[in-house]
């Protein structure tokens, strides 16, 4: 894959990131969260380690709105999921990477026909 | 450290079930974890949670307030401090949104802050105090005090030999009349006299109504009653709902309970009725109105460029103006209204039986006044003019959320029509 062609927070679509390698993944410059329907995770990229500074292995499989992502366990975010069967949308927010409050954008993804659904992360 | 402990240590805060916060004076937020975000956020938008008395200046603008009157350079500044962000709630009938902020000094200039979301002790509490009165009542009747029986309408349909040891009525003077000929009219917080219909409805709707205050005994003679109004359980029929009203013979209560009365009911710096309070009043006013079929009116009024005036005189100049305000606005509520500070710079007088257009004039008033007034500060001497919103109950779809939001409306409209003027239409 081409530098060009590389997909890019705004324009990547659900399904790419359900057909995309590890590899792939973890080259993006933007965080990737995946949540299965029950919210635990079992997709957490490498830029989302570098942002976060978590370990994956203290992520995933762990239920994510009650552990590491509880800022976004309001109606801003996890509400949203539980609302809206399909969803593609940006949302301004405000991320504690590192204890330190951080500016970013998210990128919502769901949709009825995957089952995983996608929180984007671009600082 | 080493790394895994770094990491553990991260994983550990990011997981933490509580809100933890480090800020400096002026409320920039240095650390924070998700917790505290998560709290922060819905209060004050992606725009506003850098700066935590911003973040919540909306629900809880005494905060500051205890910081900057905090002089010790280490120490508790606050414990416990509860703050309520559900004004204008959907389900009325829902539990309260209750957060608990903790604020503790460090060192000069280093403070923490925690937050906590205790919602669901705060029901518990107040399930508890119904739970408390309830037995309270069953032991008074063990206990043999004034029982009245009365019916929906206030109506006198039997009384033990206890309430004439106690009043001096007879039985047989009082079973058929109103509880009213008997009765003074309840005064709450030394305000707002309550009619036996008020508080029959507050009876009904909560289940019991407690209150204090001077009564008359047939001789004459004052003494003063706590009473409690009780529905009874066992009405199968809403028109054969029966009441009890225990009245108890009790020495004066001294200073104490009012003081606490006043610092639980009136906002830190204004002395306006806090937004909590103004939450209940308004509650309970709507229903009260609504089932009299009375109107009841609310103005909004927030005061013009009143970021420009603290960032140019200071936060004490600022605390100031809001006093002088809060002080014309005390003085202008008639006699059922409620002057409220519901944060920040933004004020509410409440009008119960007031149409929208005796409010309004009432507003323009109030308008005028504050536009007339000036502060001193060193060297001169600054003026405000604030921005009005009036609604009435009868615009509404029954609910005070659609009140406050049409007179917030219209005070958005007064801001983007040019500021210090009333939008009533």
């Amino acid at each position: 894959m081409s530098a060009a062609s590389q997909p890019t927070f705004e324009t990547v679509q659900l399904i790419e990131l359900e057909q995309m390698t590890h590899e792939a993944c973890d080259a993006l410059d933007f965080g990737v969260i995946g949540l299965r329907p029950d919210t635990r995770a079992d997709v957490y990229n490498a830029a989302e380690q570098r942002l976060s500074g978590i370990d994956p292995a203290l992520v995933i499989d762990a239920p994510f709105f009650s552990t590491i992502g509880q800022c976004m366990n309001n109606f801003m975010v996890a509400q949203r999921f539980e609302d809206e069967p399909d969803l593609d949308e940006i949302v301004p927010f405000v991320l504690t990477l590192r204890m330190r409050p951080t500016r970013v954008r998210l990128r919502l993804l769901q949709s009825r026909d995957v089952a995983r659904r996608y929180v984007l992360v671009e600082r | 450290m080493a790394i895994s402990d770094d990491n553990e240590l991260l994983g550990f805060m990011y997981a933490c079930p509580f809100g933890l916060i480090e800020l400096d004076e002026t409320g920039h937020i240095g650390m924070i974890n998700p917790n505290a975000m998560k709290h922060l956020l819905p209060l004050a938008g992606a725009d506003g949670v850098e700066n935590f008395f911003l973040a919540t200046e909306k629900h809880a603008p005494e905060l500051r307030n205890f910081v900057e009157g905090f002089a010790a350079d280490f120490g508790t500044i606050c414990d416990g401090h509860r703050i309520f962000v559900d004004l204008g709630r959907r389900n009325v009938g829902g539990d309260p949104r209750v957060l608990s902020c903790t604020l503790v000094k460090r060192a000069p200039n280093q403070l923490i802050a925690t937050l906590s979301d205790i919602s669901a002790q705060v029901s518990q509490e107040y399930r508890l105090r119904q739970a408390d009165t309830w037995f309270s009542a069953l032991i008074d009747e063990i206990n043999d005090h004034a029982l009245l029986t009365v019916d929906l309408n206030g109506i006198v349909l039997a009384a033990n030999t206890s309430f004439t040891r106690q009043t001096g009525y007879e039985a047989a003077d009082v079973i058929g009349g109103s509880v009213e000929a008997i009765l003074s009219r309840a005064q709450s917080m030394g305000q707002t006299p309550l009619s036996i219909t008020d508080q029959l409805a507050l009876a009904t709707r909560n289940g019991w109504h407690l209150f204090e205050g001077w009564e008359t005994r047939a001789d004459g003679q004052r003494y003063w009653c706590q009473r409690l109004l009780v529905a009874r359980a066992e009405a199968e029929d809403e028109d054969d709902r029966a009441f009890s009203l225990v009245l108890r013979d009790v020495p004066k209560p001294g200073g104490k309970p009012d003081d606490l009365v006043e610092l639980l009911t009136r906002d830190y710096l204004t002395g306006a009725t806090n937004r909590m309070q103004f939450q209940k009043t308004l509650e309970r006013e709507r229903v009260r109105c609504t089932s009299q079929g009375r109107p009841m009116s609310l103005i909004i009024l927030d005061l013009d460029d009143f970021k420009a005036l603290n960032d140019a005189h200071g936060h004490p100049t600022g605390d100031a103006v809001l006093k002088r305000v809060a002080r014309l606005g005390l003085e202008h509520a008639p006699e059922r209204g409620v002057f409220a500070r519901l944060g920040g710079e933004e004020f509410a007088l409440l009008v119960p039986d007031c149409s929208l257009t005796e409010t309004t004039e009432m507003a323009e008033t109030l308008r005028q006044r504050i536009a007339g007034m000036t502060v001193a500060v060193p060297g001169a001497r600054i003026a405000v003019t604030a921005s009005f919103g009036c609604a009435e109950m009868g615009e509404t779809d029954g609910s005070s959320d659609d009140l406050i939001a049409i007179a917030d409306r219209r005070l958005y409209e007064a801001k983007h029509g040019g500021r210090d003027r009333v939008v009533a239409s």
